[in-house]
């Protein structure tokens, strides 16, 4: 599904240039869970960025379902960002002047679904995840647990084949942390939607079933959790 | 209505700065719309008339003296030439002609007064420029003698039975005409307007000379053509000069006077208006267009500001699958939103200070509410929020979906002091234009205008009988206030008609004066008007119709006339005059007001306190001015009393009396309205200027906030901070204070082109007006970053 080869990711200052990505490639199929770790600044947003076709490599090629994504137009991006990828946000980044609903359903609206269909959607997935009294409150009315699951609402309401999440935990405490692990885990093995994920808890990254470990822009070790229990 | 609800949502965020927006938005649009309304409505006049494209004004071009090489143009003709031109120039549809009588007092046999703009016209006026007749057949009454239509308003407050009434001029005693009809009464947006129609046919009984067929000279006829369709004006030119020739004897008159003398032209009916405004118009449609571009620059400064503070909801739209079409569509909503309350709130703005603004504008706010004010107007409008919401939908679609994820903050200000520096521009453009109009106001109503206007009085002698004249003028000499009183037929402060100096041989004219005529021994006193040369009128040895000279005049003469040994005693020759005796000049005094100032000679004739009583006695509708000195310190009530003793000899008791010093200060009432309205676009101007200005300084402080806690970690003092904050605006505020002045300059340059008296644009008002901006700067970033600079760095830097 996602095949990155030899990707380069670097910002020039006056004298020298900096690499956030340094011949990075990786391979991930579909139905994967996969975990990023690494120190800050890494680079590990930076890959999910480029994964998620927000930022562009600056060098290497980048195939998503077999297109090739570093020659996409800005115009097939958005069409994949509609269609197959959603994304879900340590600071979850929902929209304050929307309601809980509203924030769900916008994902919809750009990709053209009937206002009819759209309220049905919503609903279903207010019921799935037990928000449908918190449907017309604003994000400030909300916790950080019940944001999150707002914003993991919106990241799959257009179906999506890949969903990628940066430090979707960051912002909670551990009990919420695990709760939406439970839930992205059980979106993987049951809708078998791909999952990236950056965190950098230990724990959270177990949810997934490979492990990626960054370091100053290149990848240090790609290892299944099995294996990696194993040599626990 | 997603967007719309959104929209709506977003003006209660936040750091949205909503208020500040609307407020700025409001004031710029107010007066923005008000200036450029006016200026459209300068352009809508005389287009409500059916077919104003194919009807045009004929202008009179003529070379009034021969020194002058450029010709005058005045819409006005003799009598002859517009029916000459229906009958002699191919082309020529219809044409008509009118001549105004005055603005007049008349009344109903009932005793009821009324007052209206009386104006004579032939059949056809209706034929060019039609009104709807509520009454009636113009073209019937327009043929018959002692007829006149009346205008609707009039009609209104005679009450329902206006038609058959008879109406009688105080002006002109005995004359009665009988109302035939009824028009609906002119727009205000009328260049030529009138209340009272009275058919050509009744001329008799207005002038002693009926000019209405004349085809040179007594040029008092508002002529106005219908064209074929499709004619084009410029190519009648050839068959309007055959009718010369044939009926003016153009070519010898030519070649008496050294080349072209008199030319007729014709000029749309709908540009009448606005060619004697067009200075007026350039400069308001400047302050206008600088007032909303200022406004718009602001919204977009703080809306850009406030986005900043949105990047992240931009590239969550984004993820959400939001195109940059998206993104605009919802900057663009949100700026229409702003936009209908901010053109709310001026237009309550603008309601709440109509009284105020209709006195300034002198026209009610309702005229211009026509299509011709209000499509354009929309038009700017429509312009206004295309580019109020292009710019900033387009920056916050191309906010960068990662950086946006990551602190986003803007890495350069300069597109910010771009937009800033638009509203220095701005202000110091406004402010500079308000010092120097409001000090060219003051020094032309402080100006020595060559004749006493304080403490002078006069009234009008129309409807008094004669023969009480002589009572009126010792019950007026009686009272204590009074030190003087005189008669003359004319006072400075209007623009007076002219008359013609013939040559020795009366062969020629020589040139064109400003006509005085009769004057009595005691009014060059009370005006204050010192024979330089000759005698006085109250010196013995003056007969009537001697005459007094302007020095410009006698300077001519001697020219025209080889004087060499002077002008006094000399004979001269004036149109209209018997031969006159020179017996004094004086000092030249501006006639009319300084904007526009007659610059001709001039010249009074005297005639006796009696020969003028005798002559009223004699003539009951001729018009001259009683004219009464007050004792200084005494004008107290003065006006009061001369009315109780005019009234006397007044059936009706209607006796005007008027100050000579308030007329000549309403003479400058267009430039008091034009140094109000640099008042108001001032406010406005520095109020978005001064929201601008905080705005910035707020976005730079958070902008800044890490660098300014680094330099106090660093050792900066907190004044070191402000100066260096301060010094970094002020370099941007120096080069557009340069343009606004540079600009203020050009316009001021142009404005007073005409004014016989300037006020010198001195490099010490522009250094004033430059202080004045820089020190405003100064005092908001003082304000705003004192209190950024003073904050605990350590708070700054963890707030980081």
């Amino acid at each position: 599904m996602i095949q990155l080869n030899d990707i380069f990711k670097y910002y020039d200052n006056k004298f020298q240039r900096s690499y956030v990505l340094k011949d990075f490639c990786l391979n991930i199929n579909e139905g994967e869970f996969v975990s990023i770790m690494g120190p800050s600044g890494a680079g590990k947003s930076t890959l999910l960025n480029i994964i998620g076709m927000l930022d562009v490599a600056d060098d290497g090629e980048y195939f998503f379902m077999d297109q090739p994504a570093h020659k996409l137009s800005d115009k097939k991006k958005v069409e994949f960002h509609r269609n197959y990828v959603g994304f879900i946000f340590q600071a979850f980044h929902l929209i304050d002047e929307m309601t809980v609903a509203e924030n769900i359903e916008t994902p919809l609206i750009y990709k053209g679904v009937k206002s009819k269909e759209r309220k049905a959607m919503v609903a279903d997935l207010l019921d799935r995840f037990n928000m449908v009294a918190k449907k017309d409150l604003f994000p400030a009315q909300l916790s950080g647990g019940q944001q999150q699951l707002v914003g993991i609402a919106r990241a799959i309401i257009s179906k999506p084949k890949l969903l990628l999440a940066d430090e979707p935990t960051g912002n909670l405490h551990s009990d919420q942390g695990k709760e939406i692990m439970k839930l992205l885990k059980k979106l993987n093995e049951e809708e078998g939607i791909t999952i990236i994920q950056v965190t950098h808890n230990e724990e959270f990254a177990q949810y997934g079933k490979r492990i990626i470990r960054i370091e100053d822009g290149m990848k240090k070790s790609d290892l299944p959790v099995a294996t990696l229990l194993e040599q626990v | 209505m997603y967007l719309l609800k959104i929209a709506f949502r977003n003006l209660f965020q936040k750091q949205q700065h909503s208020i500040t927006r609307i407020i700025s938005l409001a004031a710029g649009l107010a007066f923005g719309i008000l200036m450029l309304s006016e200026v459209f409505y300068y352009y809508s006049f005389d287009s409500f008339y059916p077919e104003a494209s194919r009807v045009y004004v004929v202008q009179s071009n003529a070379r009034l003296s021969d020194d002058n090489a450029e010709m005058d143009v005045w819409d006005r003709t003799s009598g002859a030439i517009a029916p000459g031109m229906k009958d002699e120039v191919p082309g020529v549809e219809v044409a008509t002609r009118l001549n105004s009588i005055g603005n007049l007092i008349f009344y109903t046999a009932d005793q009821k007064s009324y007052k209206g703009r009386c104006v004579l016209a032939d059949e056809y006026v209706y034929d060019v420029i039609p009104r709807n007749m509520l009454v009636g057949n113009a073209k019937e009454a327009m043929l018959k003698p002692s007829n006149c239509i009346i205008s609707s308003k009039i009609a209104a407050s005679m009450g329902d039975d206006a038609v058959g009434k008879v109406i009688e001029f105080r002006k002109y005693p005995g004359v009665q005409l009988t109302v035939a009809g009824v028009f609906e009464a002119l727009p205000e947006n009328s260049n030529y307007k009138y209340d009272v129609l009275i058919s050509m046919s009744s001329i008799a009984q207005f002038f002693d000379w009926d000019g209405s067929t004349n085809w040179l000279g007594n040029d008092r006829y508002y002529s106005c053509v219908k064209l074929d369709a499709g004619v084009n004006p410029k190519d009648l030119a050839p068959a309007i000069r055959k009718m010369q020739e044939k009926h003016q004897d153009i070519i010898k008159l030519e070649q008496d006077h050294g080349g072209e003398l008199l030319k007729y032209t014709l000029i749309p009916i709908q540009k009448v208006y606005v060619s004697r405004i067009q200075g007026m118009v350039i400069i308001l449609s400047t302050i206008a267009l600088a007032v909303l571009f200022v406004s718009l620059m602001n919204y977009v400064l703080l809306t850009f500001s406030s986005l900043i503070n949105r990047a992240k909801s931009s590239a969550v739209y984004k993820t959400c699958g939001a195109t940059a079409n998206d993104l605009k569509k919802i900057i663009f909503t949100e700026s229409f939103v702003f936009f209908v309350l901010a053109l709310s709130a001026a237009l309550v703005i603008l309601m709440a200070v109509k009284p105020l603004v209709e006195n300034l504008v002198a026209h009610s706010l309702e005229a211009t509410l026509n299509q011709y004010v209000l499509w354009p107007i929309v038009g700017v409008l429509i312009i206004f929020v295309l580019l109020s919401s292009y710019f900033p939908g387009r920056f916050f679609a191309n906010i960068p979906v990662s950086a946006a994820f990551r602190n986003y903050k803007q890495k350069k200000n300069k597109w910010k002091l771009g937009l800033l520096s638009f509203q220095f521009i701005g202000a110091s453009f406004i402010l500079t234009l308000l010092v120097v109009v409001t000090l060219q106001y003051h020094k032309m109503i402080n100006a020595d205008h060559g004749y006493r206007s304080q403490g002078v009085y006069y009234c009008s002698t129309n409807g008094i009988d004669g023969s009480k004249l002589n009572m009126i003028m010792n019950e007026l000499r009686k009272l204590p206030e009074v030190e003087k009183v005189g008669m003359g037929e004319e006072v400075p402060v209007y623009q007076q008609s002219g008359n013609n100096i013939y040559s020795q041989d009366g062969k020629k004219d020589l040139f064109n004066i400003a006509d005085f005529y009769s004057v009595d021994e005691n009014y060059l006193s009370i005006l204050d008007i010192d024979v330089t040369n000759g005698r006085d009128f109250s010196t013995s040895g003056i007969n009537n119709n001697d005459v007094f000279i302007s020095k410009k005049c006698a300077e001519l003469l001697k020219i025209h006339n080889h004087w060499e040994d002077g002008v006094i005693g000399k004979e001269i020759k004036v149109s209209e005059h018997q031969r006159s005796t020179i017996k004094g000049v004086f000092d030249d005094f501006i006639i009319g007001s300084i904007v526009e100032p007659d610059k001709r000679p001039s010249v009074f004739f005297y005639q006796s306190e009696e020969g003028f009583i005798r002559q009223k006695e004699k003539y009951p509708s001729m018009e001259f001015k009683l004219l009464v000195q007050a004792k200084t310190g005494m004008e107290a009530n003065i006006r009061n009393k001369i009315k109780q003793v005019v009234d006397m000899a007044l059936p009706n008791k209607d006796a005007v009396v008027r100050s000579l010093e308030d007329e000549q200060f309403n003479g400058y009432q267009a430039q008091l309205s034009f140094r109000n309205g640099m008042l108001a676009g001032n406010v406005v101007v520095f109020l978005i200027t001064i929201i601008g200005l905080i705005g910035y300084t707020s976005t730079e402080t958070t902008r800044r906030s890490k660098e300014l806690a680094i330099r106090r970690i660093s050792g900066a003092s907190i004044s070191d901070l402000i100066v260096n904050f301060i010094l970094e605006l002020q370099y941007l505020v120096l080069p557009s204070l340069l343009i606004g002045l540079g600009l203020a300059w050009f316009i001021l340059t142009k404005w007073m082109e005409s004014f016989a008296q300037k006020m010198p644009l001195q490099w010490w008002i522009f250094l004033l007006c430059s202080i004045g901006i820089l020190l405003m700067v100064a005092i908001i970033a003082m304000i705003k970053y004192s209190r950024i600079a003073s904050r605990n760095p350590v708070e700054s830097l963890r707030y980081e």
